[in-house]
């Protein structure tokens, strides 16, 4: 157990506070996402007959993973970071509101994959928090040499405190 | 396209098809415009330089959160609007690289009653070109019965549905 230190493992189990996007479902930001995955179904973009029974347009179904992004007049990581030749370009928001893991930031990021229920669409116009938790880590031995698997749980809930969707995530780090 | 009719539980069969949702060529356009969409700024997407000499990659890669887009559109369209897709799980298992052109695909693996609507077991994934598999997974749907309901909105899981393995 090289890369499982007991100071890794004080993170399991570990609660985000709520965090709320920056900004709400628009109307803009959805026509552009949706242009983006190609996928220009009629229920992202006016009201009609197919999401009359959801009160109307409503984002793609996983865009409240993506509505968590920097906030007007936050640091600016691509600026902070423009002499660092090493600056891959990512930012925090790969932690889901989580604190990062100290003892394996030096470590590389692979995203495993992801167990995902829905409940509801998020609305246009509508609020969208998260809360997340360290749910697991664990390290296996593998043909590549030792790995951590850690899997967040998130919790996606509208402005009314509606439950969204939940998704469990699988990060590999070596 | 996700403009058809409702698709009822009573039409799908274990071993169902799912018509296959073709994506690409998926250029290096492509990639940067998802990259600005959601504002993920990973090189590894449209840098290739960074890709190839820092990060020591083959290429520059198609990013996983496009690929599960891919799949949503996939079980979203073929439940159809009276349905819901429950629950989706996928694993990254392998690189595709800008230039490729992938296919999603999905397939009934089995299927029961549920609480006022009916529930299917799809076996999916994402070949490429060269008919390398990279995203496995499998998605729970539910259906509404002929003649019944839409399926619930917000949808409500059946109390006890047995896990699957």
């Amino acid at each position: 157990m090289a890369l499982l230190t007991e100071a890794l493992k004080q993170y399991i189990g570990l609660q985000s506070e709520t965090e709320t996007a920056c900004d709400p479902v628009e109307r803009g930001a959805v026509r552009r996402y949706a242009q983006a995955i190609m996928d220009e179904d009629p229920i992202y973009s006016e009201a009609c007959a197919n999401n009359a029974r959801f009160g109307g347009p409503v984002a793609p179904p996983l865009y409240p993973t993506h509505m968590f992004r920097r906030a007007f007049g936050s640091p600016d990581p691509l600026q902070l970071r423009a002499r660092d030749p090493d600056f891959d370009g990512l930012s925090a928001t790969s932690a889901q509101g989580l604190p990062e893991l100290e003892p394996i930031k030096h470590l590389a990021l692979l995203n495993g994959g992801s167990e995902i229920e829905f409940f509801r669409y998020a609305r246009r116009g509508e609020s969208v928090k998260l809360q997340s938790r360290y749910a697991d880590i664990v390290e296996k031995e593998t043909s590549k040499g030792p790995m951590l698997f850690v899997t967040i749980e998130t919790e996606y809930r509208n402005g009314d405190g509606e439950l969204l969707m939940t998704v469990r995530r699988t990060l590999i780090r070596r | 396209m996700a403009m058809g009719g409702p698709r009822y539980f009573e039409d799908v069969e274990v071993g169902t098809a799912l018509e296959v949702l073709e994506k690409g060529p998926l250029t290096t356009a492509h990639l940067m415009r998802w990259s600005a969409a959601m504002e993920n700024w990973h090189k590894i997407h449209y840098d290739k330089p960074f890709a190839i000499e820092h990060d020591k990659l083959p290429g520059l890669l198609v990013n996983g959160s496009l690929k599960q887009q891919f799949i949503l559109q996939l079980l979203k369209d073929w439940v159809g609007p009276a349905g819901w897709v429950w629950k989706v799980s996928f694993q990254f298992r392998a690189m595709n690289l800008a230039g490729e052109t992938l296919s999603v695909w999905g397939r009934v693996s089995a299927k029961r009653d549920g609480p006022g609507y009916g529930l299917a077991d799809i076996d999916l994934g994402i070949t490429n070109d060269a008919g390398k598999e990279s995203t496995p997974g499998k998605a729970t749907l539910a259906l509404p019965y002929r003649g019944g309901a839409p399926v619930p909105y917000p949808f409500v899981p059946p109390p006890s549905v047995p896990q699957r393995s």
